[in-house]
């Protein structure tokens, strides 16, 4: 397995360059450093003097091919610098930005991984009824919806309208529940459409194995059949869904975070996709993919060691 | 795993009780509505809190102006006119003659004699020796007018003081050398033009090449306020989030996208709310707490809110204790009547008019060959299409019908501005003959070349590629028109149209000016032809008549002579008609009741201070209209548990049919 993980992490190399390539080429091709320079200093109307200097300072003033090798360098050595707009070092905002990203995220991931198999399973232990017609329906229904409508709803019935938890905002240890409840909620709820049906095709897959049946004939309970026979073995393709968003729960999520007001890191790259912020938009690009890559190898570990068939050479 | 049974059931209720224990959708600590604190939301974090670079108006430069004050500020209640008065300033300054002798010329300068209070501290910070802030001496004032000067502090006043302070020019220059040469600005070597009495340390000199009335508004601005070098060696360029002011507030929390707090300085020094107010303050019970010490509050919090309709929501539930009126919120809260409606009214909202010293409009290139030019020709044609467009039109559509049609550029409140004065092509009328007369003049009969015969069009560039900003051409299109000529729109992203203005790439635009300070001077300059493009003229008009006239009102006070040389300038810029003046805005404002000593300023940033919170009030209000609502998650449960019951008699039928099948032989001979 050791070898197969060296391999993968080799395999990263050129991808991390091809996406930090791209990065680099789109910025280039949608923003000019002088519009930059101009949108980040403060001034009405910057002189030609404060642009030449800000674009010396945030080494613009390069040449390209420069300021190409500087940009690879200081990725791969994880020197993300400042942030154009705020001059604030990012790492900085990094580790304030991931504690909230990274609560919201798993609450949001571990409350839908628990509602998304509750709710298969108790289909599929209804299957066939007026209950998974419903839930058929309400499926399709929720899949349909757009994300962005489900915050504004969201927001305007739990908070508004049943006053049960505050607008909007953040805040660190035991209260930030209450601000993570809304947004708990719509990420459960905005994915439960597509992920119910998916695990649900899954389990009853399973449901008709003759292992279920040998179970049943022995006179194993419906309960235990489901939890601890049918729930093990439709793991697999439950993992591969699950598994490669975990390490990206510490990136947050860019409409939630920034709807909300979380103070997270997603709010921080949406901030930057909005102002032009090149280097905190490279950092998290750079940053997304590493942890994509880590999760997908995740993937086929957790492979493995769910399924004693699957060997990792 | 086994998560049915007793541990799954006794973790969900510990769950629902951790949430709901908490309930409520009050999103501060419990307790804090009842105390002196004011509640406010930013739409973002401000750029930067470095006193010599922020620029933007809102909360960056309340934030900003609440921590560093400067020698002179607006006064709180006496705006009409708008006053200025010392606030670090002991005294208004001295003026006298000053000679310059420059280049074998002679030149009658003014020497500014500027003498501080001797009760200012620095508020504490670990920049301080053992962290106790020092007081505040007139060398503090230089300096901040060298770190202007320094290259890597980005200023964008730089330019109002760059060529009037004796030997600021020369100095600007060699650090843009040392610069150049990466080395750090000198901030020792000598400048003429700011000189520290060497006898008393609360006294410094400006000495200006030219007598300069102005320069009162911008040492009211924060970018002439004291600056402790302490401060500003030790943080750097973090001074930007790490303030070190002398003003009634410092920053005691800024964490980014989610809150700033100011609290209470306790080092603040004798700073008494005023008891002078303009006519009808007393009345209104603006005077009540005269002669006590600022600031009323104990603290301001501006949390991060970035949707508007959140915003909007959090201060109907008594969260916030202001708010603006928009086009989102407008029918909720204006009556037809355009008075406040009964439903606000009820909750304890007031509103207020507030008039912003500014001016929008359309600018035409003046170094387009269609649009541009000082010929006849060119002139009405212009004049012909600012005829067309009808101003009050796009007030009602885009701003509710608040703001007023401007006549000319000089905004309301201002010295310069004539209620009376009717702009003569600003004067639109349906039929447009008028227009279509002059247009006829200009050469385009009908809107087409009379020589070559092809219909006149014109492009508008616009950096608005919002719904609002697509309705707007929409309209001016729709105007302009009705004379015959054809309108194209170019939507830019913002930078892109900023580059393209820059670069003269454009035939007509729309425009805006905000007041830096109450001078007709800050928007005459608008059209004075050495701030051509990338300077604030975007137009690039240029009269040396009309410069002239420029150069001489802005060094008189305000008199009869120099309103007159404004009305020159005027009848100038009307007939040449760069602008289409369109509007000078106003902005609602609403507040609650429980805040109490509210008078909006248009120009001044530090009026939270004078601002008193009826705690009591606001607390037994935010508890009334926020209780939370539980019934609808009950009856939605039930609704779910009885709804399944016969799903699961349905489910026991069919495994009791099928335990049967399995059982039977037959069953056993199929498998």
């Amino acid at each position: 397995m050791l070898r197969y993980v060296i391999r993968r992490i080799l395999y990263a190399v050129p991808i991390l360059i091809g996406v930090s390539l791209l990065t680099f080429l789109l910025f280039y091709c949608t923003v000019s450093p002088e519009g930059m320079a101009r949108r980040n200093l403060s001034a009405k109307n910057p002189t030609p003097q404060q642009i030449q200097g800000w674009l010396h300072e945030h080494g613009y003033d390069k040449p390209r091919s420069e300021q190409f090798k500087k940009h690879m360098r200081e990725l791969f050595l994880l020197r993300f610098g400042n942030s154009d707009a705020s001059g604030e070092p990012i790492w900085d905002r990094l580790r304030v930005g991931i504690g909230p990203s990274f609560l919201v995220g798993s609450l949001i991931f571990l409350a839908a991984l628990l509602t998304d198999i509750s709710l298969s399973l108790y289909v599929a232990y209804y299957r066939g009824t007026y209950l998974d017609y419903w839930a058929t329906f309400l499926g399709v229904l929720f899949m349909s919806i757009n994300y962005v409508v489900y915050m504004i709803g969201g927001q305007w019935i739990v908070s508004k309208l049943l006053r049960l938890a505050p607008l909007a905002g953040y805040e660190s240890g035991p209260t930030a529940l209450k601000f993570v409840f809304v947004p708990m909620i719509i990420g459960v709820l905005a994915g439960i459409g597509s992920t119910v049906r998916f695990y649900r095709t899954v389990i009853l897959e399973e449901i008709n194995q003759d292992y279920v049946r040998t179970a049943r004939a022995k006179g194993v309970g419906e309960q235990q059949v489901l939890f601890r026979h049918v729930l093990k073995n439709a793991a697999i393709p439950i993992l591969t869904s699950t598994v490669t968003s975990i390490p990206l729960l510490l990136l947050g999520g860019l409409l939630t975070e920034s709807f909300f007001n979380i103070p997270g890191v997603g709010s921080m790259t949406f901030d930057a996709i909005q102002s032009q912020d090149f280097a905190v938009i490279r950092a998290m690009v750079f940053l997304g993919t590493i942890l994509y890559i880590i999760g997908l190898t995740l993937t086929d570990i957790s492979y493995a060691i769910a399924d004693p068939r699957v060997r990792l050479e | 795993m086994r998560i049915s049974g007793r541990p799954f059931w006794v973790a969900i209720s510990l769950l629902g009780t951790l949430l709901f224990s908490g309930c409520g959708n009050n999103p501060y600590p419990a307790g804090q509505a009842g105390k002196a604190v004011l509640f406010r939301a930013m739409s973002d974090d401000p750029r930067t809190l470095d006193p010599s670079i922020s620029y933007m108006s809102g909360p960056e430069s309340a934030t900003v102006d609440s921590i560093y004050p400067s020698y002179f500020h607006y006064h709180f209640l006496k705006q009409e006119p708008f006053t200025i008065e010392p606030m670090l300033g002991a005294k208004m300054p001295e003026r006298r003659a000053y000679i310059v002798k420059s280049a074998g010329k002679t030149i009658n300068g003014e020497e500014w004699i500027f003498k501080i209070r001797d009760d200012i501290r620095f508020q504490d910070d670990a920049c301080f020796p053992d962290g106790k802030g020092r007081n505040v001496v007139a060398a503090d004032f230089i300096y901040a007018f060298r770190r202007m000067a320094d290259p890597k502090v980005p200023c964008p006043v730089l330019s109002f003081f760059e060529d009037k302070i004796v030997g600021f020019d020369k100095y600007i220059a060699a650090n843009r050398a040392l610069d150049e040469k990466k080395q750090a600005a000198d901030y020792s070597a000598p400048v003429e033009g700011l000189y520290l009495d060497p006898k008393d340390p609360l006294v410094f000199h400006i000495r200006l090449k030219q007598p300069y009335p102005q320069l009162k508004y911008l040492m009211a601005m924060h970018f002439t306020t004291p600056i402790a070098h302490e401060a500003a060696e030790k943080y750097g360029k973090e001074l930007a989030r790490h303030p070190v002011g002398c003003g009634p507030y410092v920053l005691s929390e800024w964490t980014p996208k989610k809150r700033i707090v100011l609290t209470k300085n306790p080092h603040y020094y004798r700073d008494l709310f005023p008891s002078e107010g303009d006519k009808g303050d007393r009345e209104a019970g603006l005077l009540e707490d005269a002669g006590k010490q600022l600031p009323l509050n104990d603290e301001i919090i501006y949390s991060t809110v970035r949707e508007g309709t959140t915003a909007w929501n959090m201060f109907l539930q008594g969260y916030l204790d202001s708010y603006g009126v928009t086009q989102e919120n407008f029918s909720q809260v204006v009556s037809k009547a355009g008075n406040i409606t009964p439903e606000m009214k009820s909750k304890g909202i007031t509103m207020r008019k507030v008039v912003t010293p500014g001016v929008n409009y359309l600018a035409f290139n003046m170094s387009d060959p269609v649009v541009g030019g000082y010929t006849e020709q060119k002139r009405k044609l212009r004049q012909a299409i600012s005829l067309s467009i009808d101003a009050q039109a796009f007030i009602d559509l885009f701003s509710q019908g608040q703001g007023r049609t401007a006549e000319s550029i000089v905004p309301p409140g201002l010295f310069g501005y004539e209620k009376n004065y009717k702009n003569p092509y600003r004067r639109y009328e349906p039929q447009l003959k008028k227009a279509k007369q002059l247009l006829k003049e200009a050469g385009y009969p009908d809107g087409r070349d009379a020589k070559s015969g092809e219909k006149l069009t014109l492009f508008f560039d616009t950096r608005t590629v919002t719904a609002a900003g697509r309705q707007y051409s929409a309209l001016l299109v729709k105007q302009l028109r009705q004379l015959g000529i054809e309108v194209q729109t170019r939507a830019w992203r913002p930078n892109v149209w900023e580059e393209r203005v820059n670069q003269g790439k454009f035939q007509i635009i729309e425009f805006g000016w905000l007041a830096d300070y109450p001078d007709p001077e800050n928007f005459v300059f608008l059209l004075y032809g050495p701030n051509k493009r990338p300077g604030p003229n975007c137009t690039a008009y240029q009269r040396p008549e009309y410069d002239k006239l420029f150069e001489k009102m802005r060094a008189m006070e305000d008199s009869p002579e120099r309103l007159k040389i404004i009305e020159q300038m005027r009848d100038m810029e009307v007939e040449d008609c760069p602008l289409v003046f369109m509007e000078h805005s106003e902005d609602l404002a609403l507040n609650y009741d429980w805040i109490r000593n509210v008078k909006p300023h248009a120009i001044a940033n530090d009026v939270s201070k004078y601002r008193r919170v009826d705690g009591a009030t606001r607390e037994s209000s935010e508890a009334r209209w926020n209780k939370p609502i539980y019934w609808p998650i009950l009856v939605f449960a039930g609704f779910v548990v009885v709804g399944s019951i016969p799903a699961v008699g349905t489910v026991k039928q069919r495994r009791t049919r099928r335990l049967r099948r399995d059982s039977s032989p037959s069953a056993e001979l199929k498998s």
